[in-house]
């Protein structure tokens, strides 16, 4: 498995091109792999909840144990093979590892007690990182020390641009007094073309990140090896979009999931909240030039408001399902799987974002003059770090995993059939588990020896014993 | 974990659909409204500016965003010092005749409950405020002014 007569500096391009062209013409049909660990990379996945990786001894229990694994180029047996050899360019270019919804089937039933569910969060973060665009902000996002950073560039900006409203108005032609239409201002030093034109600038950059990160993610993963090779597509684009728009609107992959079945339940809350709280948003950004709004656009709403009830629920169903997702972790952390500071990080800052949403809320039912502004101001700094570090955080799971989805869905990578009739696959994790206690401690030296090339880390000699 | 019998493979396409209706519901509202009310102007939500606001205290503007911490002002000035002759209720009524449009209307649809009343008299109409007049110089009469 080491790549000794490859050149030790060899980077991945030069990799590239010392494979034979001609790889088809080989005698086995096959082509011929190179290895060159990054041991970077290894270290970087174990670090982010890949710890158990070296356990795994190739028994491929975990892919038949998958219910969202397809027939064709199982995952996640090829995922820890790729994860074990360092082969970042082969997991980069995967789809399967966005397939994978971390419901940790795999997980519990490994003989060995590895965790393919674990390993293939952290290749998803890795994979964010890796086509990031500017890769130092996803590098930020993904360290705590940053935390201060990361908070006070939205504050100061956000602050400086109310200081400089009055200039910044009349530089951009927006601010004309008394033609807003909008009757009552929540915050007067903050009118709401200034918020338009604070979030519509920044989230314009975000979105361009996302973009260029797209576009890298589509380029990479069409050079996948789990098409074959000759991927021919069974559906148009819009179908499949369609198709997938479906599935993530009904959880339909979280729902075939045995282990972490409750994580459907809190997904499902978070994401309809999140989206009853986006279209509300949306209303009240458009206010001022939206045609369905005849007259003036009172704001805030009345309490009863159709609008306002939406907010309200939608913050409701967030914050619940954001508890049942932070008791799960703390609590259920071998069925949830292992949270990194990259897991944590989404988690809480949504947490805080809905949090000081109603804090803001009270505090203005509460009439506190100088107060419901100060939550309000610290609320807006927590939708910046939510929304504009999008691309970054483990919130681009939502345009990289929709992405692969319809990749997935257009070249008919469905799911397998393997699973079909077999209604509680989570039942049979407690018999191979056990059974295999005895004879995980006789296999693992053997492996440890096998990857001793990748040196670093220390052999999982004991770790397969439950 | 135990696997939940609320949000099943079955019923998971109705869960969604519900919530998405859920969702869509004031999207909808708005537009059968906007639907329905085509062709007839629009509400006019705000009391039309009076030709002698410029006689107001402030401006439109200003009196909107902090006419409550005005009124606590002038209260203080009353209460607590005796400073008299700035503005009142009464004054306000005198161009904004319509309580209806000029308070109550913002104020239910921002939620923001109005304590001025429960004591004080809104002088909505002309007899009203005569009658207010009339009271006043009474008042004033056997005051011995």
């Amino acid at each position: 498995m080491e790549s000794t007569e490859l050149p030790a500096q060899a980077d991945s391009v030069s990799l590239e091109r010392m494979k034979p062209r001609n790889a088809r013409a080989s005698p086995n049909g096959r082509r011929p792999v190179f290895v060159d660990p990054d041991l970077q990379f290894i270290r970087a996945l174990s670090r982010s909840g890949g710890d158990s990786l070296k356990k795994c001894m190739q028994c491929g229990t975990c892919s038949a144990a998958c219910p969202l694994s397809p027939d064709s180029h199982p995952f996640p047996r090829k995922e820890m093979a790729w994860a074990n050899w360092g082969m970042k360019d082969r997991l980069m270019k995967d789809p399967d590892v966005w397939l994978c919804h971390h419901c940790n089937d795999c997980s519990t039933s490994c003989p060995r007690g590895t965790r393919p569910g674990d390993v293939l969060g952290g290749i998803r973060q890795q994979c964010i990182l890796h086509y990031a665009f500017p890769r130092f902000l996803a590098r930020w996002v993904s360290r705590p020390v940053f935390i201060p950073l990361l908070l006070a560039m939205p504050a100061v900006l956000l602050g400086l641009a109310i200081r400089y409203r009055d200039t910044l108005g009349e530089a951009l032609g927006l601010a004309v007094p008394g033609e807003d239409i909008i009757v009552y201002s929540f915050m007067p030093s903050l009118p709401h073309w200034l918020i338009n034109s604070f979030f519509g600038f920044f989230g314009l950059l975000a979105f361009l990140a996302a973009v260029v990160g797209l576009v890298r993610f589509v380029r990479g993963v069409k050079k996948s090896e789990v098409w074959g090779d000759d991927p021919r597509p069974v559906k148009g684009l819009f179908p499949s979009i369609w198709s997938v728009f479906i599935k993530v609107f009904s959880h339909d992959r979280f729902t075939s999931c045995e282990t972490d079945h409750s994580r459907s339940i809190s997904h499902f809350f978070v994401f309809f909240g999140f989206i009853a709280l986006a279209v509300v948003t949306l209303w009240v950004l458009t206010g001022p030039y939206n045609p369905l709004i005849r007259g003036e656009f009172v704001y805030p709403f009345s309490f009863w408001s159709p609008w306002k009830l939406l907010a309200n629920v939608g913050g409701v169903a967030v914050l619940l399902g954001l508890l049942l997702m932070i008791w799960e972790r703390l609590y259920f952390g071998h069925l949830a799987g292992t949270s990194s500071y990259f897991d944590w990080a989404l988690v809480w800052t949504l947490f805080l974002v809905v949090a000081t949403g109603f804090s803001s809320e009270v505090l203005h039912y509460l009439r506190m003059v100088p107060h419901r502004q100060v939550a309000y101001f610290v609320h807006l700094v927590f939708v910046f770090a939510l929304l504009i570090y999008l691309p970054y955080s483990k919130f681009a799971h939502m345009l990289y995993r929709t992405t692969a989805m319809v990749m997935a869905e257009r070249y008919g990578r469905e799911a397998g059939t393997h699973l079909k009739g077999v209604p509680y696959a989570g039942e049979m994790t407690d018999v191979s588990s056990g059974a295999a206690g005895g004879t995980s401690a006789d296999t693992g030296p053997v492996m440890a020896d096998s990857m001793g090339g990748t040196g670093s880390l220390p052999p999982a000699g004991n770790g397969g014993s439950t | 974990m135990k696997r939940s019998s609320v949000l099943t493979e079955k019923n998971r396409i109705k869960w969604a659909t519900f919530f998405t209706i859920l969702i869509l519901l004031p999207v909808g509202l708005s537009v059968a409204g906007f639907a329905l009310s085509r062709g007839q102007a629009a509400e006019v939500f705000l009391e039309a500016p009076d030709p002698r606001w410029e006689s107001c205290y402030r401006d439109a503007e200003y009196m909107r965003f902090h006419h409550m911490d005005l009124l606590k002002e002038i209260r203080d000035e009353v209460v607590r010092y005796g400073i008299k002759g700035g503005i009142t209720l009464a004054g306000c009524g005198d161009c904004h005749t319509n309580r209806d449009q000029f308070c109550d209307r913002c104020h239910e649809a921002a939620s923001v409950r109005l304590d001025c009343f429960g004591c004080h008299y809104y002088p909505e109409r002309a007899l009203d405020r005569e009658l207010l007049r009339v009271g006043m110089i009474v008042q004033a009469t056997q005051d011995g002014r």
